[in-house]
């Protein structure tokens, strides 16, 4: 580095690279580009809260149903793996998952084994600057065809937005120990057009539990 | 429960609905005494706000008494009396620890509709549409309260509802908006708009510590409340009148220091922009008719400041922006951050510095709301303030 500017009172190291591939030698790099079949998205979210328990409450996979959109059950199956499964009525899918890298504190990596969906993730909880909170940045690919619009057409929504959805359940899960939810609010009657529109606004989509009970 | 539902624009039905239940554990659930329509409530009458439906509750003054609360809630129990802001906040989020309240991350639960429109989601807010969260709002006998460990202002005097109603919006707004004005002693302050924000800024800036206050309307009854309390008025749709002209003329050619659009995106004007800009959102060009927003930048002096708390939704036309950066003004704007100000105002109300209710003009039932706000759109009934007993 050079020696031009010798004042920078709070400004912090910049890590070598950084969570989900965003930053090389101080540089932005995009996120992958939808190509040969895989749909890619990478969101990420400033949460309050150490990258520790932020670490623990993504981990304790078996509770990804509180707040991951129509998860209805996560099983655990060994110590890596697990089988999870969607619902909406009476369509369901399932599939099975591991771990690939757990570092805790700091990341986690998995993919799908087997089952009706093919994706793979990575989740990295980083410090954020100026001591104010923790960077939760998430990347996940998915298999594009049949088998990853079969999220699609469960849940109406892309699965990019479902991704984008989650981490916002997360993290105000992490903050609040709830998810906002105003899909039972009272109403007077919404015709057909009303109908309609819920689902443009994705409140078809019924909002993750969040707490266990009021 | 009985509650007055938007139907369509220009169209709102006083029906039977049901009661809204708890979800959350920072949930409450609130018997309201005492209602009010706002006047950002007519911008959803007349279609203006984009994702209302058809059976959605409207409203977002209220206040009430505690009926229920959920098991996170320690600070509220049955038979507490609270006024509720407007603006729904977490509390624990980065913006909400900043006291930007108004910016919380976590109510509103269809954030990805704002975040399309505006890059990033405000808060949650009651009664005013589904991009703003979808919450079911308080013209109604009984609403459900997130977060109500946070918002809700807990009475421990007798004051009258009608004496603290309007802490749930429209006097923290006024009051935000004189703050956000930056005035200190001495200064000169204009203020378009002499409804209730409008009143409530007027009063506010004098609290602040403004000189004069320069009040600026076209219906005489406001104008007439604006004088009642000391500012002096100027009505733009006199014969010859200028507003620019008459900005000057009463402060040596200078220049108010602080401007206040307490008015927003479906100003009037008497001039040929106001046909101009009707034309437009007619046909889609523009969402909002600023003719607020452009005098006040003319108008304001050099170096000084615009505070907006009127409520702009969506695309501007033709905002003079030059005039803004060529005099280095500042613009201050936003919805309020309720919860910093309900507490210090209440205490202003108890030691009688201000007695908010001398805004109300009609005082109605649940039932007659349809019709009132077809009074308060075209300001007829000398109306300035209605107030609604949903229990009546």
């Amino acid at each position: 580095m050079s020696t031009a500017l010798n004042e920078k009172p709070n400004a912090e190291m910049l890590p070598a690279s950084s969570g989900a591939a965003i930053l090389q030698d101080g540089h932005y790099l995009a996120p992958p580009e939808d190509k040969d079949g895989k749909l890619w998205v990478r969101t990420s979210a400033l949460v309050q809260g150490s990258p520790e328990q932020l670490y623990d409450l993504w981990r304790a996979t078996e509770n990804a149903p509180l707040w991951q959109e129509q998860v209805e059950e996560v099983v655990i199956t060994g110590i890596n793996t697990s089988r999870w499964t969607m619902k909406d009525g009476d369509k369901t899918l399932t599939w099975n998952a591991e771990i690939l890298a757990d570092e805790p504190g700091k990341r986690v990596a998995w993919r799908s084994l087997d089952g009706d969906l093919h994706e793979a993730g990575e989740v990295v909880f980083e410090p954020a600057p100026g001591d104010r909170g923790t960077f939760v940045t998430l990347l996940m690919e998915f298999k594009s065809g049949k088998l990853a619009s079969a999220w699609e057409s469960l849940t109406g929504r892309n699965p990019k937005q479902g991704v984008i959805e989650n981490l916002r359940h997360f993290k105000a899960l992490a903050e609040t120990g709830e998810i906002p939810n105003s899909q039972t609010a009272p109403h007077g009657d919404r015709g057909f057009v009303g109908k309609m529109k819920r689902s443009m606004y994705g409140e078809n989509i019924p909002t993750p539990p969040g707490a266990t009970a009021v | 429960m009985k509650a007055v539902c938007w139907m369509g624009t220009s169209k709102v039905e006083t029906l039977t609905v049901p009661d809204p239940e708890l979800v959350n554990p920072h949930d409450a659930i609130i018997k309201i005494t005492r209602t009010a329509i706002c006047g950002s409530d007519l911008h959803l009458f007349d279609g203006f706000i984009p994702t209302m439906e058809a059976g959605d509750i409207m409203g977002h003054e209220f206040m009430g008494i505690v009926e229920e609360v959920g098991k996170e809630v320690h600070n509220l129990k049955r038979g507490d009396r609270v006024v509720v802001p407007f603006t729904i906040a977490c509390g624990s989020c980065l913006f909400c620890k900043k006291k930007i309240w108004s910016a919380c991350d976590n109510t509103n639960p269809n954030a990805h509709l704002m975040e399309a429109a505006y890059g990033y989601s405000g808060s949650g807010l009651f009664g005013y549409s589904h991009m703003m969260g979808g919450y079911a709002g308080g013209q109604a006998q009984y609403a459900r309260v997130p977060f109500a460990n946070v918002g809700p202002l807990k009475l421990e005097t007798d004051l009258p509802d009608e004496k603290v109603l309007f802490l749930s919006d429209i006097f923290p707004t006024g009051y935000m908006a004189a703050e956000n004005a930056q005035i200190i002693p001495g200064d000169t302050v204009a203020v378009w708009g002499c409804g209730p924000v409008g009143q409530f800024a007027i009063a506010s800036a004098f609290m602040l510590g403004a000189a004069r206050v320069i009040a600026i309307d076209r219906l005489p009854e406001r104008l007439a409340m604006a004088r009642s309390i000391g500012a002096i008025t100027v009505d733009y749709a006199e014969d010859d009148v200028k507003v620019l002209t008459a900005l000057k003329d009463l402060t040596g050619g200078v220049g108010p220091d602080s401007c206040i659009d307490a008015v927003g995106l479906e100003g009037h004007s008497s001039q040929l922009q106001g046909v101009y800009d009707k034309l437009k959102t007619a046909v889609m060009l523009e969402t909002d008719r600023p003719v607020v927003l452009r005098q006040a930048i003319q108008a304001v002096r050099k170096g000084g400041t615009l505070s907006i708390p009127g409520v702009y939704g969506g695309l501007l036309d033709k905002v003079p922006f030059g005039a803004a950066f060529g005099k280095g003004i500042t613009m201050k704007m936003g919805q309020t951050n309720m919860h910093n100000y309900m507490k210090p105002l209440l205490e202003r109300i108890e030691k009688n510095q201000i007695d908010p209710s001398y805004i109300i003009s009609h005082r109605i039932t649940l039932d007659k709301a349809p019709e009132m706000y077809k009074v308060w759109r075209d300001k007829k009934e000398d109306v300035t303030k209605i107030v609604i007993d949903p229990w009546q």
